[in-house]
């Protein structure tokens, strides 16, 4: 197990709390908060993907600049399954509920 | 119509689904990341709401309280957070009918038993659940569902027990113990745990059905399942599970041991039974020495019986100075081969079940109600393939039904724990005490499953495990550590297990009394857990913490 902690200068501001995912083998979930900063507090279950862990945010924050806290439990997503999760968590942010 | 799968529906998901849309509120959400706090600790990750989903809102109008595990985060295993989420809303539910608030609680089972990883904290989380549950039975039934991938098994099997009604489908299976494990503990001419159609054969629900372990399986269809709960409600449906003992010890009375017994066989024993009256008779004193065990040592140092029998030669029990004492033993030469070690099998069970029932019966009118000494010597329940097929979790819920229930009519029901109390033959009997009393031994044995098993299990060495049990007193097999869990009423320290002479029986018997006397005017739940010292500064503190959380928020 290891713990990451990665932090960006994000612009489009989180307004609520949402969850996808599930801790189960080879997925994670992610809780995103509003927040000031864009703070990324990951635990995940695969040691020494830091690098790749970089990759995939940094690609997903170009498109997509959340700004807001994610908690990030991972159970040994692939990156493509992260990419997913990110994805679904922003839908959630856009959906009127 | 195409139909909407339930089994493929995460934990969260399938809690919503068996609701009237937009009426279900989460209690204790992932936004509040209440995670475990033993597992990072084992390198384990955790997850937001450690597995237990609680929503509340309507079924068909109808106030519900959905508690679905999560079957796919560690096995939908049961910890301290998570126990204590499951707890803490059963107590509101049950809290809100006695106030004449008609609210049904409804049990998404997909969980493989007591979380390993945080193994004594899961036995005691069960036990508090089962008290919960047969509380709750007096107001409204509890309705189970097993929908699968995972299936019910462990002490949460236990449970599925004590349900009001079980509802599965047919990717579901039910068991006490699972393959893997019964292989570890019996061998693999016992149970070949790779033999895939001979398990779902035994455990799946088409034949769980037919021999009522479970009541009921529908189509793997969310609206198939919401009405089937819908319609056990309203029926106000109720299998009586654990009140069976003489209809099984009837079935058990006509089952060779010794010889193979498949499925088709067992179905036919099964339907043509009949129950005839079962007793166990008061232990008397004999010349012919027993098998030795510090169960059966204490017991007949308590109740002054020598080589105590009775027509079962594993279940002793005898009345003494007006408490009633009751011990499971070992017996070398059993006709139940895996229970020769003092193993709690099918019979045992249901045995305690009618011993304590009929005292339950007897002092129905009585303002004094007797107390119940239990004399905690099991190394654990039996481990066999017979006892999966009948049903072995009906007998441990059997025997901690009729304790629950004793305690909660006013029995004081006190534990002494001279030898070992492991897994589900601890939850059936010992653990629905509301005061444990222990001897401070080396030799006690206290813990969710074998060394052997457990790192099988959670797929880790027996060296990875014994580390783990380093920094999680939960994980630990001694005594010493499950002190500080908080559940302890007393630790005694100058007696030993094997020592039971004359100075250390009168120091037990003092301790007894004192235990018996602090349960007089108190309630006759399981809360002296969380309320000693101990429990409030570390050992249950995640449990108050939880406890705290899920009744701020429930009527919000």
């Amino acid at each position: 197990m290891e713990k990451l902690n990665f932090t960006y200068q994000n612009s489009e501001a989180v307004k609520k709390f949402v969850h996808v995912g599930v801790v189960a083998s080879g997925d994670l979930e992610i809780l995103l908060y509003p927040a000031d900063e864009t703070t990324i507090e990951i635990v995940t279950g695969s040691d020494g993907f830091k690098e790749v862990w970089k990759n995939v945010l940094d690609r997903f924050f170009t498109r997509y600049p959340l700004k807001g806290k994610f908690v990030i439990h991972d159970f040994g997503a692939t990156p493509g399954v992260v990419n997913l999760r990110l994805t679904q968590a922003m839908e959630a942010l856009n959906d009127e509920k | 119509m195409m139909k909407n799968s339930f089994v493929e529906l995460n934990g969260r998901q399938r809690a919503f689904s068996l609701l009237d849309e937009n009426t279900g509120r989460e209690i204790v959400g992932p936004e509040f990341d209440f995670i475990s706090p033993h597992l990072e600790p084992q390198n384990i990750v955790p997850e937001s709401d450690d597995g237990v989903i609680v929503v509340k809102g309507k079924l068909d109008g109808k106030t519900a309280v959905i508690i679905s595990i999560e079957g796919s985060f560690q096995g939908g295993g049961i910890g301290e957070v998570s126990g204590a989420k499951i707890v803490a809303a059963l107590e509101k539910t049950l809290e809100d009918n006695k106030n004449g608030i008609k609210e049904y609680p409804v049990i998404v089972l997909d969980t493989g038993g007591v979380r390993l990883q945080e193994a004594n904290y899961g036995l005691l989380s069960i036990s508090e659940i089962q008290n919960a549950v047969i509380a709750i039975k007096e107001y409204v039934p509890v309705i189970g569902i097993v929908p699968g991938r995972v299936g019910s098994f462990g002490g949460m099997s236990i449970t599925s027990a004590i349900l009001s009604y079980l509802i599965t489908t047919p990717k579901a299976r039910i068991a006490l113990n699972g393959p893997e494990v019964i292989e570890q503990e019996a061998g693999v001419r016992e149970f070949d745990s790779s033999d895939k159609n001979l398990i779902w054969d035994t455990l799946g629900t088409r034949q769980r059905v037919e021999t009522g372990i479970a009541d009921e399986v529908v189509d793997d269809d969310v609206s198939a399942i919401k009405d089937a709960i819908n319609n056990a409600i309203e029926q106000n449906k109720d299998a009586h599970r654990t009140d069976q003992a003489d209809f099984y010890l009837s079935l058990l009375d006509e089952i060779d041991f010794a010889q193979p017994l498949n499925t088709k066989q067992y179905r036919d024993l099964y339907s043509k039974n009949k129950a005839t009256k079962h007793v166990v008779n008061e232990a008397t004193a004999s010349q012919q020495a027993k098998t030795k065990s510090r169960g059966r040592l204490w017991f007949e140092k308590l109740t002054g019986i020598e080589n105590a029998e009775s027509n079962y030669p594993t279940v002793l029990h005898a009345e003494k100075d007006g408490k009633e004492y009751i011990a499971i033993v070992p017996d070398e030469n059993n006709r139940f081969p895996r229970v020769r070690k003092g193993e709690v099998g099918l019979q045992e069970g249901f045995l305690v079940a009618e011993i304590v029932n009929k005292i339950v019966d007897e002092d129905k009118d009585k303002k004094e109600k007797r107390p119940l000494i239990l004399v905690v010597d099991v190394p654990s329940q039996a481990y066999g393939y017979k006892e999966e097929l009948i049903g072995i979790h009906i007998s441990l819920a059997s025997a901690a039904a009729a304790y629950a229930k004793a305690r909660q009519a006013g029995h004081p029901v006190i534990a002494f724990i001279p030898g070992d109390a492991v897994s589900g033959g601890f939850l059936a009997h010992g653990l629905q005490s509301n005061r444990i009393i222990a001897l401070a031994d080396d030799s006690i044995t206290i813990q969710a499953m074998s060394k052997a098993s457990a790192a099988r299990i959670t797929q880790r060495t027996i060296a990875e495990l014994e580390e783990a049990t380093k920094h999680v007193p939960a994980m630990a097999y001694d005594i010493h550590n499950y002190e500080k869990l908080g559940a302890l009423y007393k630790l005694v320290q100058d007696v030993s297990s094997w020592d039971a002479n004359e100075n250390a029986v009168e120091e037990i018997k003092t301790v007894i009394d004192e235990a018996i006397e602090s349960t007089e005017n108190q309630p006759t739940d399981l809360h002296f857990r969380y309320e000693t010292p101990i429990a409030v500064e570390s050992g249950r503190k995640a449990t108050n913490k939880m406890r705290k959380t899920v009744f701020e928020q429930w009527n919000q």
